[in-house]
């Protein structure tokens, strides 16, 4: 029965190659985003090309990515579409978009700093999203917590084993947001703020819905999530707020035709759709809430609907630099879990300590103690590596596998680990040792 | 259980075995040593021994579940070594039993001759006619599990026998019996293969069972055939001491040969001194051996026959059997059964008294290991 | 005579039919295809050097040099053991009380046993942390009465507690069959010789299960060992499999580290079920039994029925709490930060209600396909293994059990790899949805096997003996008698493969190519990324646990029916 139907497929594909023009059969896509983002987005491209049906194969970022470069010999995958532009940067680098010129007008160019689509023409953004700072109403009020405002914010002690982020390495959205404190505040001065927010996380997930899930159900108060998130949460119902810190960014989330895509008219039927009004509409759906990149849409917006072209605050973000994030993409995720993720036992531990030693610093001065918090803090904000060794190609080369010569992905995370380990472990030390002279 | 009908249903022509230097090991355990036997058609055969002797294996590898490392198995004049179970045509019922507890008694009965390929209007009256045989009419919709052990038994006896083999293979038939059917079973067992002519082996480390039921016996100790023959053969003349113990009870008496030529004797340390004709060869270490009813309790003064070698002892226990008495009397070393035959009236010896023990100078052998 | 010396000694040396010998092979070859080449097409790089691809062994060598990794492996270990402990806390009382004593329900809490195993990808720890969570039902209620919280699922606790309930039911499973083959006989002698109570079960009735616990123990063991979705949603990383798991999903891709975890994995549950093989060799008293034989069940005296009441109801409450929490969850509004949910509908299911037919339909044919060739190879290995003296059949049971030891996601990407755009002989691609099927049924074979396994082990060789020497062949001795008689067993391997086939992920989520290809997982899996999809997510969820349990409690049925025919007419 399946094989009459994948028969019936190729017929259907065949037919389609014979009226070349008009876009007919199936079209399909590797997608990140989940049914109630595709479902909408599936129906209204349905309604709106007649004989084309979209096939959705749901896959997360990296999953995806990995499928399409395990499947290229014989490739079934018409787009790609997800949200973090890292990932199309990798399948671009790998020869697996290609290139399109989208007939859709009234989109700009940039959204904030960000460019709206690939300068180079491989991949196309459709919706905008920013990052920013989730929270559940109702844990807020019984732990009798004050609303974040920026990303500082969660570093205060008030604040201790009450945050959730998803890891970098695994959620593309995360590590943008990460880039993005990085490129806001620098190399040293962000990883300290990203350090020191790390010691009041309650625990780092493994997918980028894990954390909205989390906070949704009350398991955790605060998430540093995308935004699309919390209003998707909030129009099912979900008691959260939401709020995007200064130093942020909004980046669009993309979608790209494969190298060698069967049915390469369908593919760019479904890029025009997106771009045009009737796609950029169906972004404002309850279970949706992406931020459309054409301005005009927003006159259709529900109530309260963030504007990124109008909000000044939206306006002001940073300039993110996506050359720069490319080029350290792994060096920043694999600093962050071996730094952080997987060192966040000893890392809460030493932040604990740190709050005490303020608290009672603050009830009896002692500069002495002061100046040993102010150097568990530094400990901790230590690096391993600067900004310049992070981008250098020899600390790179190790994440790529087993083209090149050089050291062992391994060997260098052993090193970052250990540095952090024992630098955490001195922090602790020198902290409670405030903490002592402070009583 | 006999009837016209019965007979005629199963008929089956007598074979011969002949097992050749059949040699078997399992690793380092060498359980078969060059058996060979030569089984006459129509026979009833017995393989006596105590357990892990190698009967079971043997019988075994007559039907195909064991392979011999060498040596050969012919079953009227036909080498099987070759041939794997299905195709021996050799009837094995098990020791257990071996019913399947899925099936009725019928489909068990059933069985062998559908895998024969008996045309299906055959096999219900052949199913039918070996329950008969066996009288279990009327038991044929039972499960397994709803029968008696006797009658378990017997299902797996009609089974065998109604795929009419060359040869009937009885794996310790009735261990699993209580003690009164076992009598009854063997008997029936008898007159079945008297009035089937069929030849059959018959696996038991009871020599009261092979006596009772078998043509002839091979006693097995250790993986090596000790002795073949009738049981009457084995009884009077056993090869060794060990078919001499394991056939019915002996004494066994250890001592050493002193003189030679006419006056050579058999002397037991503490006064026991038998002669020994000129004719006999003794194997070195050999041991004398004579059965308790060869011997008997004679009072003080009574005068010792020509034949006979007396020996002054004490009772050390007493056995009432009914039809006679067996006394253990010390005499020297030697501890001797003795029996009496009881007679209304008797007077027994009590434990502890002094008695002289006189011994059938002829019935004494002398064997060895 | 001397000529026909030769021929008895190389067949006792060969020792297998020609059919044997065919079928090893065929099973040898399947296995080779299906699950030592594709994961030998993504392990091999564990053993290559960076830059040149020489074989290396300084992958391993890093490995132990690495902290993280030892960390991990000994959290693994752990964890395993203790999970191991907890669940037979909650399954000797069952098993214990259910097949020793006349109680009444006992096919209900054997059928409720096994649901635990069914559970769902994601919607089962969403609900488990909604009841059990730091802020879930239960903490919440504490805090407001009492002003403390117990930390159920922090940490490698959390994993312990949550595995223990997920896994028990394989221990529940073989030591509840242990149990029931144990002869009345056994336990009466040790009455009659003045042991009562428990300490004639420690010292007579648990030594003679025994074989059964350790089945079921070593199998908890390597679930939990080699178990990465479990862990994984409850941000606990340092463990062995989450370690490859990440690895091999991101930045590790390229990266022996991902594939040397791997390699340990497969490594430690081998050598994990070959330890309690080890360990059941010498205490294996299966017994041939011949009519009634099995347990006399004691009638309970009231106060004993109470506490055996009381006890099997506050052990299934705690391990089908997850299921409770689903089924609340599918029918919740908005269920947040509280005791219970904010209000019920019925509208998830009305959102499924369409799409779920297709993703039932996969699922059934995936699942029960993926247990018949389990339960025909499952039963083909058995033979081979107990019934036959093929040189190397143990291989094939290594081989096999194996599987239980490699990553989904390793065979996953594997199976990408061997079979993606492979054509077939009329030159149409190898449909997505069979492959699917074999990845489903090389990973549950295990299962099949060990249930087949079992059966075939209670079959008095004599049952066979007594066939082929009535003239029937080995083939049709199989056919005849050992299928008929290890039906029961397989039956329940069968059960064992599809309920857990059903809800599998981590293979298949590599696999699906088209969404009118997937099963009821990977429905789930794309619901399970939203807000608005929790709610059908978890009808969904719903769906798949009765799915599965109708399947079971039918199956169950037929095994009992099977069971009883013997004793009709009684």
């Amino acid at each position: 029965m399946h094989r009459l139907l994948m028969l019936s497929l190729c017929a259907a594909l065949v037919s389609s190659a014979a009226f070349a023009q008009a876009p007919t059969g199936k079209v399909t896509v590797v997608t990140s985003f989940a049914k109630d983002v595709t479902d909408p987005v599936k129906k209204a491209f349905e309604t709106a090309t007649p004989g084309v049906t979209l096939e959705v194969q749901n896959r997360n970022t990296n999953a995806g990515v990995k499928y399409l470069e395990e499947t290229k010999s014989s490739n079934q995958v018409d787009l790609f579409w997800a949200s973090a532009p890292d990932a199309f940067e990798v399948l671009k680098g790998k020869g697996l978009l290609q290139k399109y010129a989208p007939k859709a007008s009234g989109i700009p160019e940039k959204i904030g700093q960000f460019p709206i689509n690939d300068p180079a023409g491989f991949y196309f953004g459709f919706a905008a999203s920013g990052y920013g700072i989730m929270w559940n109403e109702r844990y807020v009020k019984a732990n009798k917590l004050p609303d974040p405002k920026e990303w500082q914010d969660l570093a205060k002690p008030v604040y201790y084993d009450h945050v959730s982020i998803a890891a970098p390495s695994r959620s593309g959205t995360t590590h943008l947001t990460v880039e993005a404190v990085l490129q806001g505040e620098g190399w040293a001065k962000g990883w300290g703020t990203i350090k020191a927010m790390a010691g009041n996380f309650r625990n780092i997930t493994e997918r980028s819905f894990g954390v909205p899930e989390a906070v949704n159900s009350g398991q955790v108060g605060y998430g540093i999530v995308i935004d699309f998130f919390a209003f998707s949460a909030q129009a099912s119902g979900f008691p959260v707020k939401f709020i995007y810190p200064t130093v942020t960014t909004i980046v669009p989330a993309n979608v790209g035709i494969v190298a060698n895509a069967p049915n390469k008219a369908a593919a760019e039927a479904f890029v025009e759709f997106l771009l045009s009004p009737a796609g950029q509409q169906v972004l404002f759906e309850p279970g949706i809430r992406r931020l459309p990149v054409n301005p005009d849409v927003y006159a259709k917006a529900p109530a309260d609907y963030p504007n990124p072209f109008k909000d000044p605050r939206l306006n002001s973000m940073i300039k993110f630099d996506v050359a720069k994030s490319e080029a350290r993409n792994d060096v920043v995720d694999v600093l962050f879990d071996q730094l952080i993720s997987f060192q966040l036992d000893s890392l809460k531990a030493a932040t604990k300590a740190i709050h005490e030693a303020e608290a009672a610093i603050a009830k009896k001065d002692n500069a002495q103690a002061r100046a040993l918090v102010a150097q568990a803090r530094e400990l901790i904000a230590a690096m391993p590596v600067d900004e310049a060794a992070a981008s250098a190609r020899e600390t790179a080369s190790a994440f790529t596998g087993g083209k090149q010569k050089g050291a062992r992905q391994a060997e260098l995370e052993q090193q970052w680990a250990v540095f952090a380990k024992e630098r955490y472990a001195q922090a602790q030390a020198k902290a409670e040792e405030a903490a002592k002279l402070a009583k | 259980m006999t009837t016209a009908t019965a007979n005629r249903a199963i008929a089956v022509p007598a074979v011969g075995v002949r097992i050749e230097q059949v040699n078997l090991s399992y690793g380092d355990n060498h359980v078969l040593k060059s058996i060979d036997l030569d089984i006459r058609p129509g026979e009833f055969f017995a393989f006596l021994g105590p357990s892990g002797c190698g009967k079971t294996t043997l019988l075994r590898l007559i039907a195909g579940f064991n392979h011999a490392d060498s040596g050969r198995v012919l079953v009227g004049e036909k080498d099987i070594s070759a041939l794997p179970p299905w195709k021996r045509d050799i009837g094995m019922v098990f020791q257990s039993y071996a019913l399947w507890p899925h099936m009725t008694v019928a489909r068990n009965v059933a069985f062998g001759l559908e895998e024969k390929r008996v045309p299906r209007a055959e096999i219900g009256p052949r199913v039918t006619a070996a329950l008969e045989l066996v009288g279990l009419t009327g038991l044929d919709q039972r499960r397994p599990a709803q029968l008696s052990g006797g009658q378990q038994q017997r299902v797996a006896l009609a089974r065998t026998i109604a795929v009419e083999p060359k040869l009937l293979l009885l794996d310790e038939p009735l261990s699993n019996l209580d003690a009164k059917l076992r009598v009854q079973v063997r008997r029936e067992l008898r007159e079945l293969q008297q009035r089937l002519g069929l030849t059959t082996i018959f696996v038991t480390h009871d020599q009261e069972e092979a006596n009772t039921v078998c043509d002839r016996i091979a006693v097995m100790n250790q993986g090596v055939i000790q002795q073949v023959g009738t049981p009457k053969d084995l009884y009077e003349q056993p090869a060794n001491l060990f078919v001499a113990n394991f056939l019915g009870t002996a004494n066994i008496v250890e001592g050493r040969v002193i003189g030679d030529g006419a006056s050579r004797a058999f002397e037991v340390a503490g006064g026991l001194k038998i002669p020994i004709a000129a004719d006999r060869k003794l194997a070195p270490g050999a041991r004398m051996v004579f059965r308790p009813q060869d011997c008997a309790i004679v009072g003080a003064g009574q005068s010792a026959g020509p034949d006979r070698t007396e020996a002054a002892g004490t009772v050390t226990y007493r056995e009432f059997l009914g039809a006679s008495v067996r006394y253990g009397v010390r005499a020297g070393t030697a501890s001797i059964a003795v029996d009496c035959p009881f007679h209304a009236g008797d007077t027994l010896h009590e434990v502890g008294t002094a008695v002289t023990v006189a011994i059938a100078t002829s019935s004494v052998r002398f064997l060895s290991d | 005579m001397t000529m026909a010396l030769p021929a008895p000694r190389a067949r006792a040396r060969l020792s297998a039919t020609p059919g044997q010998i065919a079928l090893a092979l065929g099973i040898a070859v399947f296995l080779a295809l299906f699950l030592v080449w594709p994961s030998a097409t993504v392990i091999y790089v564990a053993f290559t050097e960076k830059g040149g691809g020489a074989f290396t062994l300084v992958n391993f060598a890093d490995f132990f040099r690495t902290d993280l990794f030892l960390r991990s492996f000994w959290n693994s270990f752990y964890v395993s053991a203790m999970a191991v402990a907890g669940a037979s806390i909650l399954a000797l009382p069952l098993a214990y009380i259910t097949s020793r004593f006349a109680f009444r329900g006992t096919a209900l809490i054997q059928t409720l046993g096994f649901l635990p195993l069914i559970m769902p990808p994601f919607v089962g720890a969403v609900a488990m942390q909604l009841f059990f969570g730091r802020n879930g039902s239960v903490n919440l209620l504490l805090d407001d009465a009492f002003g403390f919280k117990i930390p159920f699922m922090e940490g490698l606790n959390g994993v312990i507690f949550v595995q223990s309930i997920h896994y028990f039911p394989f221990i529940l499973i073989n030591l509840s069959a242990a149990l029931r083959n144990i002869d009345a006989s056994m336990e009466e002698a040790a009455q009659n010789l003045g042991s009562s109570g428990f300490r004639l079960f420690r010292r007579i009735v648990f030594p003679l299960a025994m074989p059964g616990y350790i089945a079921g123990a070593s199998l908890v063991f390597v679930k939990v060992f080699d178990d990465l979705a479990t862990p994984l949603l409850l941000n606990v990383k340092d463990m062995l499999a989450p370690q490859a798991y990440l690895r091999v999903t991101s930045i590790g891709i390229a990266d022996p580290m991902g594939y040397v975890i791997a390699v340990v994995l497969i490594v430690a549950s081998v050598a994990a079920m070959a330890l309690s093989a080890l360990a059941t060799r010498g205490i294996d008293y299966s017994t041939v039994q011949r009519g009634g034989g099995g347990l006399a069940r004691r009638k309970l005296r009231p106060y004993e029925s109470v506490l055996a009441y009381l006890t099997v109801m506050l052990i299934l409450l705690l391990v089908l709490a997850p299921h409770a929490g689903l089924l609340l969850l599918s029918f919740s509004t908005v269920w947040s930060f509280s005791p219970l949910p904010d209000g019920y509908t019925i509208s998830h299911y009305a959102r499924i209600f369409g799409e779920s037919s297709l993703y039932i339909k996969n699922t059934l044919i995936y699942a029960s396909l993926a247990g018949l060739i389990d339960v025909v190879l499952g039963t083909a290995i058995a033979y081979l293994v107990l019934r036959t003296r093929l040189v190397g059949r143990d291989m094939l049971d290594w081989a096999a059990s194996a599987a239980l030891a490699v990553p989904g996601i390793v065979l996953g990407i594997g199976y990408l790899r061997a079979f993606y755009g492979v054509k077939l002989w009329d030159g149409t691609p190898l449909a997505s949805w069979i492959v699917i099927v074999l990845a489903l049924a090389t990973r549950r074979l295990p299962y099949a096997l060990r249930a087949c396994y079992a059966a075939l082990q209670q079959i008095s060789v004599s049952l066979e003996e007594a066939a082929e020497n009535l003239g029937a062949t080995k083939l049709r001795t199989v056919r005849r008698i050992v299928t008929p008689l290890m039906m029961g067993g397989m039956l329940a391997g069968f059960v064992t493969s599809f309920a857990t086939a059903a809800v599998e992920l981590s293979a298949t989520l590599m696999l699906v190519q088209s969404n009118s290809d997937a099963p009821l997982a990977y429905g789930l899996y794309v619901l399970m990324q939203s807000a608005a999809g929790r709610g059908p997510g978890a009808a969904l969820g719903v769906i798949a646990v009765l799915l599965v349990g109708v399947c079971t409690v039918l199956s169950h049925f037929v095994i009992e029916r099977g069971r009883a025919m013997p004793q009709a007419g009684h």
